[in-house]
């Protein structure tokens, strides 16, 4: 019942939320307008690193920090303007030099609602001495940040986007020496803005071009927060796919050693929409050879190596068109949807499947047999050359009915977690739903584990069959005191005299 | 629970992955029997209703039927 709601308040909303920016405030600290940034850092170096090889671009900044305060300091900034800070997603930082060890502490801090600039506050573990110096990897990636131009396109056409970003780094601190690369997927770049070679530490017009890379840079001595707007104009004939919401469910099952996973997507695609109506022949035509297209046709859903009892349905019921290969290496869903998705078009499915319990739940050692700790993907989904952009990712597990003290952990930021009851078949209670919500991930970050643990007291498990048999044997009580009752009419016969 | 833990604790229990009562391909025939042993013995309380019949067939008709049914609906697909 709740998902039907949700689709169909999806369908209605569907119009105006289409690629909007994914400017929630659930986990944000808002700090007093006066707030800005302390100065206590410098960067001495950086190089950013634009990926546009996907339909998402990825950054990377590496940057060389400076602490040229007096005391040893432990945070560090990175400014966003309002409208941008709420398509940023994934943003994780790690100490270059250990890149191997965990991340560090990230947080959204915004000051005020009408302020225009936000902040990531990154927190390093060990504050940085007066003068010493530490060089931070901040790797983010930025949703529907490409736009395709021109917007209509026809149906064979090539489609060209457009990423307007700034050539220098954002920043909350003085900038001694920086430089941006790009990394195109292609060398058909029509258009990409020149800057001056005034600007230009070396003198030289930017961008710089070599093969499919564009060097902006390097510039010398940036203020903190300076904008310097430029843009690329490239060809990129694959689909903007983008999921407006993912929802995730995953059942545990005690008594049946199952665990049954369900997705459900609403998948729009921000490519270039058609100029023409839709062609079936020149699209049908088109399909033998196989040509670069802004359309979605197909899908790939590499599973956990076990699964089993895939299926692929929508609106209207099952879709026949999906494979499901699965060995004892791998097992692979693909699927197409019931139509080719050009831009501007929508589709809603639901895929899911089944996996054996032992993989994934295990006995914590010492904890009397009724502690249990469970590893599943914290989300699975499509895994396109071209990538996917998730919006908002809801995934809940539910875990056996009467399952208390629920502990979890994982790696991708979240911006809430619930816990709830579930009712669902043969529940007395309601089973123990965990839901985590995530905003702004990207399909690169679809290994990302998620641990919870639970306790499972026996007394719980035996609730389902108790149930039944309690309800069984009042029926069998019934039964006895109903066929004991003497209903006759009449004088009661005596003993061992006839009638 | 901080972070790391978690993780320290599934590969501490690596030794113990979870094993189910009865194998998923187990379930069918262990619910049918259940299910059939709860008629068998019902159908026999059926027959006379006493008293002395219901700790007799009444209750471990009801077991069974109960256990049975939970394996016969997993058996099925409906995981509970």
């Amino acid at each position: 019942m709740r998902s039907l709601i949700s689709w169909a308040w999806l369908g209605l909303i569907s119009s105006i939320a289409t690629a909007d920016s994914n400017l929630t405030h659930e986990s944000r600290n808002i700090l007093p307008s006066a707030f800005s940034p302390p100065k206590h850092f410098r960067n001495v170096n950086l190089v950013r690193n634009i990926n546009l090889e996907k339909s998402y671009p990825r950054e990377t900044i590496n940057v060389v920090i400076e602490n040229i305060d007096k005391a040893a300091q432990n945070e560090y900034y990175i400014p966003f303007e309002q409208g941008s800070l709420g398509q940023i997603g994934g943003l994780e930082v790690v100490d270059k030099k250990e890149a191997e060890k965990k991340g560090f502490k990230v947080d959204v801090v915004g000051i005020d609602p009408f302020s225009t600039t936000e902040y990531y506050k990154i927190t390093l573990p060990t504050p940085i001495p007066p003068k010493d110096q530490l060089t931070l990897s901040i790797t983010y990636f930025v949703l529907s940040a490409l736009s395709p131009l021109p917007r209509e396109i026809l149906q064979t056409d090539k489609q060209y986007v457009l990423h307007k970003f700034s050539a220098y780094a954002p920043s909350a601190y003085t900038t001694v020496k920086q430089k941006t690369k790009l990394k195109l997927p292609t060398t058909d770049v029509p258009d990409a803005v020149t800057l001056p070679a005034s600007l230009n530490a070396e003198k030289k017009e930017d961008p710089q071009k070599q093969g499919t890379s564009y060097t902006y840079g390097p510039y010398s001595d940036i203020e903190a927060g300076a904008v310097q707007e430029v843009s690329v104009r490239y060809e990129f004939t694959k689909p903007l796919t983008h999921s407006k919401l993912l929802e995730r469910d995953i059942e545990v099952s005690h008594w049946g050693g199952n665990i049954a996973t369900e997705e459900r997507q609403w998948l729009t695609n921000r490519a270039a929409t058609l100029k023409n109506h839709f062609n079936r022949v020149q699209y049908q035509q088109s399909s033998y050879y196989n040509p670069p297209t802004s359309a979605l046709k197909e899908m790939r859903f590499p599973l956990v190596v076990g699964s089993v009892d895939a299926y692929f349905t929508d609106d209207i019921g099952n879709v026949s068109t999906s494979r499901f290969r699965t060995n004892k290496k791998e097992a692979n869903l693909e699927l197409k949807p019931r139509y080719p998705l050009f831009g501007g078009w929508n589709y809603s499915f639901k895929v899911g499947w089944n996996g054996d319990l032992q993989n994934f739940l295990r006995k914590v050692k010492g904890g009397n047999g009724e502690t249990f700790v469970l590893k599943i993907p914290f989300f699975e989904g499509p895994k396109q050359a071209e990538g996917i952009e998730y919006e908002r990712i809801v995934t809940r597990v539910i875990l056996p009915e009467g399952a208390t003290n629920v502990n979890f952990q994982t790696t991708l930021p979240l911006i809430s977690n619930t816990t709830s009851l579930h009712r669902t078949f043969l529940d007395t209670l309601g089973r123990t739903a965990l839901t985590l919500t995530a905003i702004n991930i990207v399909d690169e970050l679809r290994d990302r584990d998620l641990i919870v643990t639970y306790d499972y007291p026996s007394i719980a498990k035996f609730r389902k069959p108790l149930t039944i048999t309690a309800g069984i044997f009042a029926v069998f009580v019934v039964a006895w005191v109903l066929g004991n009752l003497d209903v006759s009419i009449g004088r009661k016969q005596e003993k061992g005299k006839k009638a | 629970m901080s972070s790391q833990s978690l993780q320290a604790l599934w590969e501490a229990s690596a030794g113990q992955p979870f094993e189910p009562a009865v194998s998923k391909d187990q379930q069918f025939s262990v619910g049918f029997f259940l299910l059939l042993a709860a008629f068998l013995l019902s159908s026999l309380f059926g027959l006379n209703l006493s008293l002395k019949n219901i700790p007799l067939y009444a209750v471990p008709a009801s077991f069974a039927f109960g256990f049975g049914a939970v394996y016969m609906i997993c058996a099925v697909g409906v995981y509970v």
